[in-house]
């Protein structure tokens, strides 16, 4: 990628500063040069891999100088946290905002798995960056990805809610965190292989397999074909 | 730990053959790689890390493995070769469907117990070992998806399952497990039995039968 053309992919408001005096405060810079190296990061992991991703690839992406960079992280790794931990923020916000919005408990958990579909294919850098490279990014992201699967959980275990007794005796402790497990798996395995483009049709299998334990094969058949 | 040392007749003269003691070594580092990447991640461990580890020469590392990646897929395929084969030998023969899943996680779970660091290593870190090893740990998880897919002859449902269904149920039994080993619980795996086949047979024979099939006392309603 040639450096010196504004790349389409940054939103408006990471846009390059205009060189020279600007007047703009200098908090502002700062902020604004964090966030351009985060999407460099990703720009530069997606094309050379978390291993291969040098600091002058992310410094070259984000249009920034060496220097900046140690201004505002001590190493690859850091950014890469920053990073990732960006993504989930904003991919959280849109999911719970998405679930929050339906009344019922199953067409949440659809709109939830629906956005979380949408973010992933609209950003194919920042899917492979929090589903693939996380787990090659060493212990401390590990960590944080486990976190941040693990906090989906409660999404599912709101299903608990208002079922008989019968239905609550079918489900172990364990329900919930097997179903965000196996959700994942089935994305992230997709996105590994480069079939970021399929995820939105996963949609229907998906959301049959979350709401099954809780509503029976045929009701989540029929809600996740509808 | 390893004693799979017997797949061939020792011969007679040598109490500990010249191949007994290669094999013993190629595990031992395996071990020591295990040990470390499931402590520091794939990236962090150095050669020199896994011949302290295993407490040999570091000639010897060169004798057995070109590099670190090639140590790392010789201990994917030890492992995964290691744990089918019990699941096979345990699950093979069972032609009853639910029993032969209740057989072959059992003997998945008591592998896994049984070698925590080995286990985490080839479920998490694949990953980060490069295609080849992801190639490789894909191939073996279809061992499962076939063994699983046999429910759909004896479920109600049948066709109507979709396809994805043996995939994330996999991807369930794994994110459970991989949980229990990254909070150092290795001794709680083995109980996780009796969930994890209800999880699996739940979608194929419903959740009463699932739940029925394996007894599990259900957790008192609050």
């Amino acid at each position: 990628m040639n450096p010196s053309v504004e790349s389409p992919e940054y939103p408006p408001e990471l846009a390059r500063l205009p060189p020279g005096r600007h007047g703009l405060p200098r908090e502002f810079v700062s902020r604004n040069q964090r966030e351009r190296l985060i999407a460099g990061l990703a720009e530069a992991v997606a094309e050379n891999g978390y291993a291969g991703t040098t600091i002058a690839h992310i410094t070259r992406h984000a249009a920034v100088s060496r220097r900046t960079f140690y201004e505002h992280f001590s190493s690859k790794d850091e950014c890469f946290v920053a990073a990732y931990d960006s993504v989930m923020t904003e991919l959280n916000r849109r999911v719970g905002e998405a679930f929050e919005q339906e009344e019922e408990w199953s067409s949440g958990v659809r709109a939830g798995l629906a956005t979380m579909l949408q973010f992933l294919t609209d950003e194919p850098h920042l899917a492979r960056l929090s589903m693939v490279e996380a787990l090659v990014a060493g212990p401390v992201v590990i960590e944080r990805y486990d976190a941040a699967i693990q906090s989906l959980v409660p999404y599912f275990e709101a299903g608990r809610e208002g079922r008989s007794d019968e239905v609550l005796a079918g489900l172990s402790p364990t329900t919930e965190e097997a179903l965000v497990g196996g959700i994942v798996s089935l994305i992230s395995r997709r996105i590994f292989a480069d079939r970021t483009a399929e995820l939105q049709s996963l949609l229907p299998d998906l959301v049959e397999f979350a709401l099954t334990p809780y509503l029976g094969s045929a009701e989540a058949a029929k809600i996740a074909r509808s | 730990m390893a004693q799979k040392s017997t797949r061939r007749p020792l011969p007679g003269r040598q109490p500990l053959s010249r191949e007994f003691i290669a094999h013993h070594q190629r595990v031992r580092i395996i071990h020591g790689l295990a040990l470390e990447v499931s402590e520091k991640g794939y990236r962090a461990v150095t050669i020199a890390d896994i011949v302290k580890r295993a407490g040999i020469a570091r000639n010897t590392f060169y004798e057995n493995f070109s590099s670190k990646e090639d140590c790392f897929r010789a201990a994917q395929q030890y492992a995964m070769s290691s744990a089918l084969e019990q699941v096979v030998a345990n699950a093979g023969e069972i032609d009853d469907w639910p029993r032969r899943v209740e057989a072959g996680l059992s003997a998945f779970l008591a592998y896994v117990a049984r070698e925590p660091a080995l286990s985490r290593t080839c479920m998490v870190e694949a990953l980060a070992a490069g295609p080849e090893s992801v190639r490789y740990y894909e191939e073996s998880l279809q061992a499962f998806v076939s063994l699983f897919k046999l429910g759909r002859d004896v479920s109600p449902y049948g066709e109507a399952l979709p396809e994805t269904l043996e995939e994330a149920l996999i991807g369930g039994v794994f994110w459970i497990l991989y949980q229990r080993l990254w909070l150092k619980e290795p001794d709680l795996i083995e109980e996780l039995l009796p969930e994890l086949v209800e999880f699996t047979l739940a979608p194929y024979l419903g959740p009463e039968a699932a739940r029925k099939f394996t007894g599990r006392k259900a957790d008192s309603p609050e």
